[in-house]
Parts: C-alpha cells; structure tokens; sequence
C-alpha cells in the first residue's frame, strides 16, 4: 500500500487536516482487475442467457455456478416483454369428514403488509410461467385459454400448493384453479367496464390432489 | 501504415489502462456507501421482517414451496441456502432472528463488515430456498448488500464510527480521519455498473414488446388491480399521455447506461428516477421494489452533496474539520504540486 502524496499545506488553501487516501500496488490492483473483470461478465451474463444463445451456453460452466451462487443470474426484463393480465390460485379443499373450505391468494385482506400480499401474489404468477418453451413441431396451443392441458411443471408446483394448503386447514383433498383476471381494453375502460367485471375472470383446472401424492 | 496501426494501438491500450485504474481504483470518500448501507440495510431489515409473518408457510418442510420442489425449480443451479438442513420451526425462528439481528446491525453499522457478511449469506439463503416468491426487490437486496461488503460502508455514519470516535476521546487521541478508500470507490463502481446493467436490460426486454411499441403498455400496467394501489383508469382516457409515458420509460432505460455517465445529464437522468420508482411505488402498491431501485440509483451521487445535505459542509469542501475527505487522485496520474482534492469538486463520471 502507498498514500497518495499531499501538497505541502502551506501550497494550498485546502483543509488543514485533510488525509490522504491510501492506493493499491499494481499488484494489488492486478488481482482486484482480474476479480473485477470476472465479476462484470458474470453481471452482464445474467440478462444476456435469457433466451440461451450459441455463446452464452458456452459460457455457462463458467458463470452458472457463481451466478446462482450469488443469485446473480438475473435477466431484470420487469413487465416485459408485454404487461398482461395476473393470475390467482382459486382452491377447495376437502377434510376427511367431507366438509369444504374454500379460498382464493394472494388475498390482500389476508396477507399484509403488501410485501407480504405481493410474496403470494409471486406464487400464483410464477406458476402461470411455469413451463417448458414449445419444441418446435409441437402442436400450436388451443385458441382458449381454458382449454390448455396443464403443463407437467405446472403440475408439480400445484402439488406443492395443494400439499401445503391441506397441512394448513387439515383437509385430505384439494382441487386448484389457475383464475386469469385480464384487464379491459382503453376503450372499454371508458365505457365504463370496472377491472373486477366477471367477464374479465377465467379460470383452468390445475388438478385435484391428495394429501402428499 | 504498420507503425500508424502499432502507434494507434500502443495508446488505445495506454488510455484503456488508464482509463481502467482510474476508474477502479481512485480512492474514495466511503460517505455516499455509508448512506447506501443505511437505506439496503434498512430495507433488508424490513424485507425480512415481513417474512416472520409467513415464517413456517414459505420455509418450512410443508410450506408453499417444497424443498424437493424449489430444488427442482433450480435445476442444475447451485442454490446455496442453509434452510436445506433446517427442518424444525425452532431451527427456522433461531436462524431468522440471527438473520435479522446481522441485517439490524448492518443498518447501524455496528460491527459493519460481519453484519454485511452475515446478512448476505442470510438473504441469499432465503431467496434460494422460495425462489418462485421472489422478485426486483430481492434482486436488488441482494446485489446491494454483497457490494456493501467489498467497501468500508461503516466508515461514516455508523455506530462503529462513533466507537471509533469514542474511544479516541477516552484514551486523549486525536479523532481519526475518515480517509479515501479504494474500496469504498470499487463498491460504487461495482452497483454503478450493476444499475445500468439493470435498467439497459430492462429497457431491451421491453423493446421486445408490442405494447411498449405501440404505446398502451403503461395502461396495461396501471389496469392491473392485483397489482394497482390507487385506481388509475381514469388514465384510459388519456391516450396520449399512456403513450408519451410508455415510450419515456423505454427510452430513460435504454439511454440510461450512456446518459448517467454525463456530468451534465446525470441530475436528469437521475431525477427521472424519483417519479419513475415512486409511481411504482406508491400507483402499482410495489413501495419496497420502488425504494430499492431508487437506493441502488444513489451510487450515482457523488460524496460531496451527500456532505453537504448531512454533514452541512461546504461546497467547495468535504467537510470542516477534516473529517471528511474527498476523492483522490489516481494512482495512475502524475502527483505533482495539484491543489489538494478537498478543494476540487468531486465528479465521479
């Protein structure tokens, strides 16, 4: 370590006291480079592997490890590429002595503070996004929405759902809907159509599931 | 012609060098980190506060999120997380308040360093093992507070500074000078480059679509009622204000990572920042993500103004009495008979 050299006080008509900063060797500074270098990659890694590409899949068993590691791997992409409509979990659960509980989440009159509503809130969107990129000859989706056959990785994240729910309330069953809440179009919206119009709710089957299947 | 390309090439790696040392590893006042630290760490506090509401619910073995299923969310990742090996809720409260006590002290600044370390490993713990809760506000959190790690951010503005102080008095010491650091310069630079990172992505993800091209995507977001703090459809009605909204986002994240550096352009684009992430905030009920992103956007203020607006000092100085340092020469520039820094104002661009 060297200090960087401070005019003589007399020189100048800075602070009296003012101390001097201490700078690295060149070795120093070599390695801390090398570190650095390494740790810019990693960063411009993350966004830059979502879509994989020739290159970054290359690149992966260098910064993969790190990235997830560090939880670093991010692709930052907030509401893009599109904003759309949200998604809820709707859910009915079945207790061995045949009574019903039913629920929606989030639920912002449940889970508070926000923060806590918008942990939920996560659950039921990541779920929705939960599934594999289409193969390229595998049949276009229907048309409907309601119609998709609930993709395997969707189908284990209800499981975990349903499992937690029936810990939570005691119940044996439990059948979960994936509720698509679209948002009306401009024109729509001044004509007068309020955000929690039916028409604007839809739901999916995600399945019924025993207690720990 | 070959001489003309070797001279060319000699000085573009000259400047690069240059350029390299002078970025990294000019010393810094730590005063800027040390308020960085206050607001992450604080933030970090309250982040995981919240979960104590739902401890059990997302972490325990029968909790949203299995272990089996978060692991396989994480496919070939390495999710480094110690809730793998913690099964009981007595284990689970025990690591939390740990946890939150590290996240407390980092806030204060006591025994920086460690609580920074501790808190780190402890935030990404969580975010590993529910990963399909997370979202921007952990992004951030956790990229802030590995960064408060590498500098002195308990150099000011902390309990461990007013130890120091403290201590000096009790023994007849003189104070001990705040003093410029490398690191404290590195850690800057390091969520500087992260937040134009962040926001060039952003921006580019947003290119990809239709709605940010045609103008209606600042509807689409601020019709979203799960997501939606305030009714704003009376925003339907104004088209043209939707669009102009719209496409000002796009293009204040993708000029974001060239403008910021701009001394002149800098205020601007950090300025813009304010209502941006409070709109967030406060309109689409996302207050932690929107305070965060804006916690990461004060790496872009320079020591000085953060002397000035705490610590009163003058403009033209740190701060009166020594205490507060301001940034250093390069290494890699001559030192010869220059004003002192403390009288030069601070640019970090």
């Amino acid at each position: 370590m060297s200090t960087v050299k401070q005019p003589n006080s007399n020189e100048s008509d800075a602070a009296p006291a003012m101390p001097p900063g201490r700078t690295w060797s060149l070795r120093a500074r070599m390695i801390a480079s090398a570190l650095l270098l390494f740790q810019v990659c990693a960063v411009l890694y993350g966004p830059l592997s979502m879509p994989p590409t020739i290159t970054t899949d290359a690149l992966r068993p260098v910064f993969r490890p790190y990235n997830g590691a560090t939880y670093q791997g991010n692709s930052y992409k907030f509401f893009s590429p599109d904003p759309g409509p949200s998604h809820l979990i709707r859910y009915e659960l079945v207790n061995d002595k045949g009574e019903k509980t039913t629920g929606t989440f989030p639920d912002r009159k449940e889970e508070w503070p926000r923060l806590f509503y918008h942990r939920h809130f996560m659950l039921t969107e990541h779920l929705n996004q939960a599934m594999a990129p289409p193969a390229p000859d595998d049949p276009p989706p229907p048309a409907d929405w309601t119609a998709i056959k609930t993709p395997p990785e969707q189908l284990r994240l209800a499981q975990s759902y349903a499992n937690h729910l029936m810990h939570k309330y005691n119940a044996t069953s439990a059948t979960l809907w994936l509720v698509r809440h679209s948002i009306p179009t401009p024109d729509q919206a001044i004509k007068g159509m309020k955000l929690t119009d039916p028409t604007l709710y839809r739901e999916r089957r995600l399945g019924s599931f025993a207690l720990n299947q | 012609m070959i001489e003309l390309v070797t001279n060319y090439l000699r000085d573009l790696i000259r400047w690069v060098v240059t350029g390299w040392n002078r970025f990294w590893f000019t010393p810094e006042d730590p005063a800027t980190l040390s308020v960085i630290r206050i607001l992450a760490g604080g933030m970090l506090f309250y982040t995981h506060l919240v979960w104590s509401r739902g401890l059990e619910d997302f972490f325990s073995a029968t909790s949203w999120i299995s272990p089996e299923a978060a692991l396989e969310m994480h496919g070939d990742n390495y999710p480094i997380s110690y809730f793998w090996l913690i099964n009981s809720p007595a284990g689970l409260w025990a690591v939390h308040i740990v946890a939150l006590a590290a996240m407390l002290c980092l806030t204060l600044g006591l025994f920086t360093r460690p609580a920074a370390i501790v808190s780190w490993i402890a935030a990404i713990s969580y975010v590993n093992r529910v990963p399909l809760a997370q979202f921007g506000l952990d992004q951030l959190n956790t990229m802030l507070c590995l960064y408060l790690i590498v500098g002195p951010s308990g150099a000011c503005y902390s309990l461990d500074r007013w130890r120091e102080k403290r201590n000096a008095q009790q023994k007849g010491w003189a104070i001990p000078p705040v003093r410029p650091s490398v690191s404290a310069n590195i850690a800057i630079r390091l969520m500087q480059f992260h937040m134009c990172v962040i926001y060039f992505a952003a921006g580019l993800g947003k290119a990809q679509g239709e709605s940010w091209w045609s103008g209606t995507a600042m509807w689409w977001a601020l019709g979203n009622l799960e997501y939606q703090s305030m009714d704003l459809t009376w925003i339907a009605a104004w088209p043209l204000l939707t669009s102009l909204l719209t496409h000002a986002t796009v293009f204040w994240e993708l000029t974001f990572p060239v403008f910021v550096w701009n001394p002149k352009l800098r205020p601007l684009v950090i300025g813009m920042a304010i209502p941006v992430h409070l709109g967030i905030a406060f309109f689409m009920g996302m207050i932690t993500f929107g305070l965060v992103m804006l916690f990461g956007c004060m790496s872009f203020v320079s020591p000085k103004l953060v002397r000035m607006v705490l610590d009163r000092a003058p403009a033209e100085q740190g701060r009166a009495g020594g205490e507060a340092p301001s940034r250093q020469t390069a290494q890699t520039r001559p030192i010869s008979r220059r004003p002192a820094p403390v009288a030069r104002a601070t640019k970090r661009s």
